[in-house]
């Protein structure tokens, strides 16, 4: 405008002082240009204008695309002006109060004229604060009781998860908020059970972690970790490496039994549903017509809250590495006999079984007497012998311990009676449980007496948890030195009859185990052929 | 027990005595079954009118089963009840004529016996002895067995095999098929409510 001003005033003037037709036709291609130039400039003005509103179209589109994205995989719905989701399990069946709305907002804080950053994305979501962060169900068996004064102050903190690749950020930011309430509706269940429950020793629940007590002087503890992401850097930093007793599988237990009751809770109020029939389990409403009995039918009704499950689950758990430490520090401490644990590989949660094989090493085919099978529960391990016999042992480290003890010692004697049926010596008699002697503190002594082939010799041997073994030879009376040739017995007979035992000093035999010691005894004494 | 007349009584208390010195257990709560009739009203062209039983068993608590007279019988859910008074106009309650058993149960290692006393109009009318060999599902392949069993406590009063095994071509019992055990002691009763003396019945 100015610039056609100055010109028009331009021409305007030499109009009027100098008339000149060169003047007149500079002027005349000066307007032209002036023209030219303005259509250029509105052009330029119009393309500017329509690259944004491409810009903004874009953004919009993006938008969208992304709110259809988002749609495809949590529930939304508008309310006025706003867009609320809801990422709670309530469609799942879960019961839990908290209200799991976010909100879905427009992310606008842009600069337009500088480059897009790459992890931009247009939409952006507005999660409740309290379900910020990250969370986690932490379960672990301790062994004494802690500090009462650091109750409920557990605060651990696991990296965060890394983010899957090619994960928009808001489906990464509310899977961790629905994890989060998630971990929040099992400790709420668990903490409302473990106050109903009425156990012997009760349970507690401070803060955020319950305290139960699986076994005397043991203690299981379940705490809700959760951290919103500012705090982690200043928290973690004091924390010093402590050696991690979480038990994972409890956890991912704990949130599988959580599904399986949201799943319960669905299918008992599922429609469509018989109109005379009960509301209830589906399974249940089967039961009259189908005429349950009552055992059928309490098999149905399993009314087991969370925690007791998880109670008998860490229970399991603690008995079964229990008795893997046991048997493990016995094989390691006693090398003679050998003691070999075959753990199967298929578990149930409350049960779960070890074979336990005591040989003697070199003479694995000859000495198997003792296979054990242990079938570890909930609060008890039954043994089961190969003969079918059941021992039950109670959760007493002890008794396991002495129990394996008596058997190590049973297996000697039963590896010398294998031996002398290979070897052609005869048993002249056996017993695990010998009633004379020195009383053992752990089970009984159990002795073996086997004669050489021809009946001259005899090994009688005696072996006990605790005091050891006792080898000793009968010689024919014809060797014997101390006895003197009576004037009585003169019939040459008698000196048939097997004379004095004596002892044999085991330790200073040679040989590499037991079984070996006794082969060698036992050929010494083998007249040859 | 109070109306039990006193040679019933003893005999039932004979009977526990029996069992409980052959070594077999007695079992946490007792065990009952009863029966009601229902005539049917609307009898169309003359047909003599059916009788139909409903009867409840303690073992199935949830179920009740109908077993018409000689014919069809259904097992249903607790409701069936509740639907015979809504079937008031076809089916009419025969006033006492309801009969309950109650007793005791025992177990002996695989067997499983419920001694009880069946009383109509609340009046003791016969005793009842149901004998249960769990592993079995043939009837015919334990029923030696059975009978020696019973013979152990009941001496020469062993029945025969039920006639509701008999007449099955397969011969199956199957522990859910709790037909089977009902139309037995439907059996029963009916035999004891024509009996005027009291006296012991055997069934299996």
């Amino acid at each position: 405008q100015p610039l056609k001003y100055k010109y028009d005033s331009i021409y305007k003037w030499t109009w009027t002082y100098n008339r000149s037709p060169q003047v007149l036709q500079l002027i005349s291609k000066k307007r032209s240009l002036s023209t030219a130039a303005a259509v250029l400039l509105r052009g330029a003005e119009k393309l500017s204008k329509s690259v944004a509103e491409n810009m903004e179209n874009r953004r919009q589109r993006d938008f969208n695309s992304e709110l259809l994205r988002l749609r495809s995989q949590w529930k939304l719905r508008k309310v006025g002006d706003k867009i609320l989701g809801d990422l709670s399990y309530r469609s799942a069946g879960s019961l839990f109060p908290h209200h799991g709305t976010f909100e879905v907002i427009k992310n606008t804080d842009i600069d337009l004229d500088k480059k897009v950053p790459e992890d931009y994305c247009p939409l952006n979501v507005q999660i409740p604060s309290d379900l910020e962060g990250s969370a986690y169900i932490k379960v672990s068996i301790q062994k004494q009781a802690p500090d009462i004064g650091d109750l409920g102050t557990i605060s651990l903190f696991r990296r965060q998860p890394k983010s899957k690749a090619g994960a928009q950020p808001w489906h990464v930011k509310l899977e961790a908020a629905q994890n989060v309430l998630l971990c929040k509706e099992i400790f709420a269940q668990l903490s409302r059970e473990a106050v109903q429950i009425k156990s012997q020793i009760p349970h507690i629940v401070v803060k955020n972690q319950i305290i139960s007590q699986p076994f005397p002087g043991l203690q299981l503890s379940i705490s809700l970790c959760h951290s919103s992401g500012e705090k982690k850097s200043q928290r973690a930093a004091p924390e010093k490496p402590k050696a991690d007793d979480h038990l994972y599988v409890l956890e991912h237990n704990l949130h599988q039994m959580i599904r399986e009751f949201h799943k319960q809770q669905l299918s008992s109020v599922l429609m469509p549903h018989p109109a005379t029939a009960p509301f209830g389990h589906k399974r249940l409403r089967l039961a009259g017509p189908q005429a349950y009995t009552k055992a059928q039918i309490s098999s149905v009704q399993q009314g087991q809250g969370l925690l007791e499950k998880i109670i008998k689950q860490a229970k399991h758990i603690f008995l079964r590495s229990r008795t893997a430490r046991t048997i493990d520090s016995l094989a390691s401490r006693i090398e003679d006999p050998q003691i070999q644990a075959h753990w199967s590989n298929i578990n149930d949660v409350y049960e779960s079984s070890v074979k336990v094989l005591i040989t003697s090493q070199g003479y694995e085919q000859i000495c198997k007497s003792i296979q054990l099978q242990l079938n570890i529960g909930v609060e008890q391990i039954r043994v089961v012998h190969r003969d079918g016999r059941v021992v039950t042992l109670s959760h007493q480290e002890q008794e396991l311990q002495d129990f394996l003890l008596s058997q190590m010692s049973q297996h000697q004697v039963h590896a010398v009676q294998q031996l002398a049926k290979v070897m052609g010596w005869h048993v002249l008699s056996f017993s695990n449980h010998v009633g004379l002697g020195s009383i053992e503190s752990v089970g009984n002594a159990s002795a073996v007496t086997v004669a050489s082939p021809n009946g001259d010799y005899a090994i009688s041997v005696r072996n006990g948890p605790e005091s050891g073994c006792k080898v000793l030879v009968q010689f024919p009376r014809n060797q014997s030195k101390e006895l003197q040739k009576g004037d009585v017995v003169l019939d040459s007979k008698w000196s048939h009859l097997r004379g004095p035992y004596r002892e044999v000093h085991w330790s200073k035999m040679e040989g590499r185990n037991f079984v070996y010691k006794m082969e060698l005894l036992m050929a010494a004494l083998t007249p040859a052929p | 027990m109070g109306r039990v007349p006193g040679a019933l009584q003893q005999t039932v208390d004979l009977l526990h005595k029996k069992l409980e010195q052959l070594g077999a257990l007695k079992q946490q709560g007792n065990f009952s079954v009863d029966c009601e009739t229902y005539h049917a009203t609307a009898t169309a062209s003359g047909q003599p009118s059916k009788l139909l039983y409903v009867m409840h068993n303690s073992e199935t608590p949830l179920s009740c089963m109908a077993l018409f007279e000689g014919g069809p019988c259904l097992v249903a859910d607790a409701n069936f009840d509740v639907l015979m008074i809504k079937l008031k106009s076809h089916f009419q309650n025969a006033k006492g004529h309801k009969v309950e058993c109650r007793g005791w149960k025992y177990r002996y290692s695989d067997f499983s016996i419920k001694v009880g006393t069946v009383t109509m109009n609340s009046s003791a009318r016969g005793i009842s002895a149901e004998v249960e060999y769990c592993p079995c599902v043939v009837p015919g392949d334990c029923w030696n067995l059975m009978k020696e069993f019973m013979q152990s406590f009941l001496g020469s009063n062993v029945p025969e095999l039920p006639s509701v095994f008999t007449v099955k071509p397969e011969g199956l019992f199957a522990p859910s098929d709790c037909i089977d055990t009902m139309t037995q002691y439907l059996e029963l009763f009916n035999k004891l409510r024509k009996l005027q003396m009291p006296g012991s019945n055997i069934r299996v």
